[in-house]
């Protein structure tokens, strides 16, 4: 069996499975192996993809490059820890009768149709079926969002539906128009909307017209991804859904959409000028990274705090791309570190949640006495999240940096930029870039910094039991935590490989 | 071509068809009963099944043909009937809610037309297709849709305006490009009954925790 058959094949029979099954041990059981499953697929394509270079398959719907396999890699894996970590999670909320076996089924269930829709997504070559993959998460999600069904968890699913489903009826009018003028060159062929046939006839394709299309795509997958201004479904979302959940919403899912924005990237960069998506890269990019970056002043909750953390590195991630050059490998390597860490604290703060009894900071004192090794996972996940050494977020934010400190402006910029561009030299606005990118990150450290040593240290009230028992839980924090370490420290160069290819897949030689 | 028609006439008679749909994105803006809303969203369909296969017609592509029948059996009666269901369970007898009232709401779709006709221009004036004021109107149509479920507080509402926005989205890719690649339009066919599906849950749960499905309502979360 082929990895990618595996990949796909793999959750659509858990969901089967999980519809039908009723045992709480034989579901974790099955997720767990269908995760693992996944993983193997994943290593098999990279395999594939390493010895013989990018392919296609199934009639050209399936196409695996660099990025793909990037992308597939850090789903899979994140994949396997939501499934090792929702055990001790599911079977603490059944032991205080919050949920009945025959929600875990549903919750497995979507789950997997999440993984399938997340994967179909990424291996797609058609940019119509990534948008149908991507809505399809969406649809996925939204309930496992409101899983508590508490009145503000029903409110953030509600939220996270309508505006994503806008949001995302925006990137199909994009894709349409997308469409509309490949058909022109093409003719009416099905491959049209493939993004290896786009690429191919890039030189026929209308500028005008696919510039057009990247603004509405951009904007729709945007607000999946949870750039700013349209990010404010992000903090709900991520603050109501289960801890697991959360953990494969910020690691996992947003990956994802940076991924189908970059594979429409691609087609632009090869008919515009390039430059042109960059710039709109950037501004967006700058406006999250610094509207997540105050109001991570501002936060009370635990899980709204790292959801805004989320917001901020998805705006770093994004001016990476926009700045290009080592910023892309900067870029992707961000994304990788900020899945893990991201993930890790997520988990841990869910296991702060069960034993606190609440979310919110000011009343969260003393973790260190009460849970030890869950608070250690939360320090080293917080260092890696503001991007102190070695963690892999430092190296990938000062590539970042680099690369927007050697931007040469060319060709056609932002609209909003015009009058900026005429007055002031490049290095000035560098200079600029790079300042406001230095300020904007010793506000978010100092922001997250402060609410979490505040929950750390101190002393805890006398009603929490201390000390907290080795358990399931707390063998994903030491392997999540393991490959965060691993990932800044001494990236194997396996996956240094797979990077460089991704790498030559969002920007091609020779441009 | 299969009849000797002057291909005048299939651009006429697509642009008529827009223009229809179009209207009917009006008259459901203007409209004050909800089940009203509901048929007049049902009408719109129609009529994007009818454009549809008049596209086909003249330009002799039999897949839009299943395009413009499963827009009919999922956009005319199956998801009407999912909504005249839930409004029948939700008890919302009382008229649509205005965040802005209607007069206003038809100056402003007004001119969300005038800017979909500007922004489309550049890609008009390219125009090589019997189809080239549909783009346009297709815009118009999903910037409608979207200015809908910013103006009106109740969910069913909401859900209609988000079903008029995937409408304006399929004449855009019947217009613009002679429909997606059919594997493509099967997905996003599925997205739209599950969506629709979904809403319809959501308002049932909105009804039951909140005793209302007025979306104002939901104001738990803030900074």
């Amino acid at each position: 069996m082929s990895g990618v058959a595996l990949l796909l094949a793999a959750p659509p029979l858990a969901a089967l499975l999980s519809l039908w099954l009723r045992a709480p041990g034989t579901l974790h059981a099955v997720t767990l192996a269908a995760m693992a499953a996944t993983v193997g697929g994943a290593i098999a394509v990279a395999a594939r993809l390493l010895n013989g270079g990018p392919f296609l398959a199934y009639y050209d719907l399936v196409s695996v490059d660099g990025l793909t396999v990037f992308v597939l890699l850090i789903m899979t894996v994140i994949g396997l820890m939501f499934a090792l970590y929702s055990r001790p999670y599911l079977d603490h909320y059944m032991a205080l009768g919050v949920i009945t076996p025959k929600r875990i089924s549903r919750y497995y269930c979507l789950f997997h149709l999440f993984m399938f829709a997340m994967t179909a997504a990424v291996l797609a070559n058609s940019l119509g079926l990534l948008w149908v993959a991507i809505e399809g998460t969406t649809l996925a999600t939204t309930f496992l969002i409101n899983f508590f069904k508490r009145r503000e968890s029903l409110e953030a699913g509600w939220k996270y539906l309508i505006l994503c489903s806008v949001g995302i009826a925006l990137a199909l009018f994009g894709t349409v128009l997308m469409y509309s003028s490949s058909v022109r060159a093409l003719g009416e062929v099905s491959g049209a909307l493939n993004v290896t046939e786009l690429l191919r006839i890039a030189g026929q394709l209308d500028p005008q017209i696919v510039k057009l299309a990247f603004v509405f795509i951009l904007v729709g997958y945007g607000t999946k991804i949870g750039l700013a201004p349209m990010h404010t479904w992000v903090p709900d979302a991520y603050s109501e859904a289960p801890a697991p959940v959360s953990a494969m919403l910020a690691g996992v899912l947003e990956t994802v959409a940076v991924y189908a924005v970059l594979r429409c990237k691609t087609v632009v960069d090869a008919v515009a000028a390039p430059g042109y998506a960059g710039t709109l890269f950037i501004l967006f990019g700058f406006v999250s990274f610094a509207i997540a970056a105050f109001f991570l002043l501002l936060q009370r909750d635990v899980k709204r705090l790292f959801a805004y953390s989320s917001i901020e590195h998805m705006g770093i991630a994004a001016i990476g791309f926009g700045a290009g050059g080592v910023g892309t490998l900067g870029a992707l390597w961000h994304l990788l570190g900020h899945a893990l860490a991201k993930s890790l604290a997520f988990f841990a703060a869910g296991n702060v949640r069960m034993r606190f009894g609440t979310r919110e900071i000011g009343r969260i004192r003393g973790l260190i006495h009460v849970q030890p090794v869950t608070a250690l996972a939360l320090v080293v996940a917080t260092l890696a999240l503001v991007g102190l050494p070695p963690f892999a977020l430092f190296v990938s934010e000062v590539s970042v940096l680099s690369a927007l400190s050697a931007q040469v402006y060319t060709g056609d910029t932002f609209h909003l930029g015009h009058f900026l561009t005429i007055t002031i030299a490049d290095g000035v606005r560098n200079l600029a870039l790079v300042a406001l990118f230095l300020v904007v990150s010793l506000v978010a450290f100092g922001g997250l910094m402060y609410r979490v040593m505040g929950m750390v240290w101190g002393t805890p009230s006398d009603e929490i039991r201390q000390g907290e028992t080795w358990g399931r839980g707390h063998a994903v924090l030491a392997l999540s935590g393991g490959l965060l370490v691993i990932a800044g420290v001494m990236m194997p160069q396996v996956i240094h490989r797979v990077m460089e290819l991704a790498v030559m897949t969002v920007t091609p030689a020779g441009r | 071509m299969p009849l000797s028609l002057h291909p005048d006439l299939g651009s006429q008679l697509i642009n008529l068809c827009s223009m229809l749909l179009l209207l009917t994105t009006f008259a459901i803006v203007a409209q004050r009963r909800l089940s009203a809303c509901v048929d007049l969203f049902a009408l719109q369909s129609l009529f994007l099944a009818v454009t549809a296969a008049v596209v086909a017609w003249f330009t002799d592509s039999p897949h839009i043909y299943i395009a413009a029948l499963l827009t009919i059996a999922i956009k005319t009666v199956t998801i009407p009937m999912i909504l005249k269901k839930v409004i029948e369970r939700v008890n919302v007898k009382r008229e649509i809610e205005f965040v802005i009232n209607i007069p206003p709401s038809l100056l402003i779709c007004g001119a969300l037309v005038i800017l979909a006709f500007s922004v489309t221009e550049p890609i008009a004036k390219l125009g090589f297709l019997l189809t080239r004021d549909s783009l346009a109107i297709a815009l118009a149509i999903v910037l409608i849709g979207f200015f809908m479920m910013i103006a009106r507080k109740k969910a069913v509402t909401q859900i209609v305006g988000f079903l008029m926005m995937e409408n304006g989205l399929f004449l855009g890719a019947t217009a613009s490009a002679y429909g997606m690649p059919l594997i493509v339009e099967l997905g996003v066919f599925f997205d739209v009954l599950v969506a629709a599906l979904i809403i319809g849950v959501y308002t049932h749960r909105l009804q039951d925790t909140f005793d209302s499905v007025d979306t104002t309502k939901l104001t738990g979360l803030k900074e």
